[in-house]
């Protein structure tokens, strides 16, 4: 029992020290900013809104950044981001980095380039709908999940 | 030119993603680099004490960028993120004539790893629009390059932050990017 007192010690501190610091969208082609979020995204399970001009719609591709520090190394850092329509997956993306220093602020960035049938779903149809949310994991420990719901203005 | 443009020239096979790992000393352009290869405004660029990572997806095939921060306490972590490198990508600043034997002999301890043994490099000659900068082939042999054995690799000369030779440089990583 020892150990596993231990790791679940290591997951705390880990989530203690953990932070998201902003999000941005971009325009993956121009590099242009759509939307950014600089609020304090610590508290987990809050749900964030996004008002985006509807003409992200017509992007071919639109870029996903999210910039977060921590305190503690991680071992088997990892990421799962999935882009869920009524809850329904529309994309998904794993991502592992492995291990992370301690005391680092880190960015990463997705870009998936929108596949046709989503490109066809009209707005009204899709605003309010469109979830993305971003899970943060040490090996199997969820350390936070970012939620962010777009409203297309 | 675009991180999508850049992942369809190379077309990694479906199975195995393509990685490029950028490296190279503090305040050497690296993260400059990165921006301006997703043409990203450059103009804020803040010391990374960390890692950026760029991850593109096009037809089922993807491309991860990895750019690790250069300061002296970090490096140490560098060979964390050496598995599986397709190509490496080395920034030297140019104008910082004194630290030129030190990214010199980081360049060559990295290059000794296994890991990265027969992977490509280019090297990055960076920051040519100021006046004081050194060429890339003073570079070259000031720094060992052109005693290197056993690997494919270039240097090109670049200006990262307006995009001077940058798609220079790229070209050539589609063209020599490892395939296995």
């Amino acid at each position: 029992m020892g150990s596993e007192d231990g790791s679940c010690g290591k997951g705390e501190k880990i989530q203690r020290g953990f932070q998201i610091n902003w999000m941005i969208l971009r325009d993956a082609d121009s590099g242009n900013i759509i939307w950014q979020e600089n609020k304090d995204f610590s508290s987990p399970d809050v749900e964030h809104e996004a008002k985006v001009p509807v003409k992200i719609l017509d992007l071919r591709a639109v870029s996903r950044e999210i910039n977060f520090s921590t305190i503690e190394a991680m071992e088997n850092f990892r990421l799962d981001q999935k882009v869920l329509f009524k809850g329904r997956i529309m994309e998904e993306w794993f991502f592992e980095m492995g291990w992370v220093s301690p005391n680092t602020t880190n960015t990463w960035q997705s870009t998936i380039e929108a596949a046709p049938e989503s490109q066809m779903m009209p707005a009204k149809i899709l605003n309010g709908n469109v979830t993305i949310e971003t899970s943060f994991y040490d090996g199997e420990t969820l350390i936070t999940k970012s939620v962010v719901r777009l409203y297309y203005i | 030119m675009g991180l999508l443009s850049l992942l369809r020239k190379i077309r990694p096979n479906p199975e195995k993603e393509a990685r490029i790992l950028l490296l190279g000393l503090d305040n050497a352009g690296k993260t400059t680099l990165l921006k301006q290869l997703a043409s990203e405004e450059v103009t804020q660029v803040t010391p990374t004490a960390g890692f950026n990572i760029k991850s593109v997806a096009a037809e089922g095939v993807k491309l991860n960028v990895w750019d690790i921060g250069g300061q002296s306490k970090i490096r140490p972590y560098w060979k964390n993120y050496f598995d599986n490198t397709d190509v490496l990508i080395y920034v030297i600043d140019c104008t910082d004539h004194t630290r030129l034997s030190e990214t010199g002999n980081e360049l060559m301890e990295i290059l000794e790893d296994e890991r990265l043994k027969g992977v490509p490099l280019l090297v990055f000659a960076n920051k040519q629009d100021v006046a004081s900068a050194m060429s890339a082939s003073q570079v070259a042999e000031n720094i060992g390059l052109i005693n290197l054995e056993g690997r494919t690799w270039q240097i090109q000369a670049c200006t990262a932050i307006n995009g001077t030779g940058v798609k220079e440089g790229m070209d050539w990583v589609c063209q020599n990017i490892k395939r296995d």
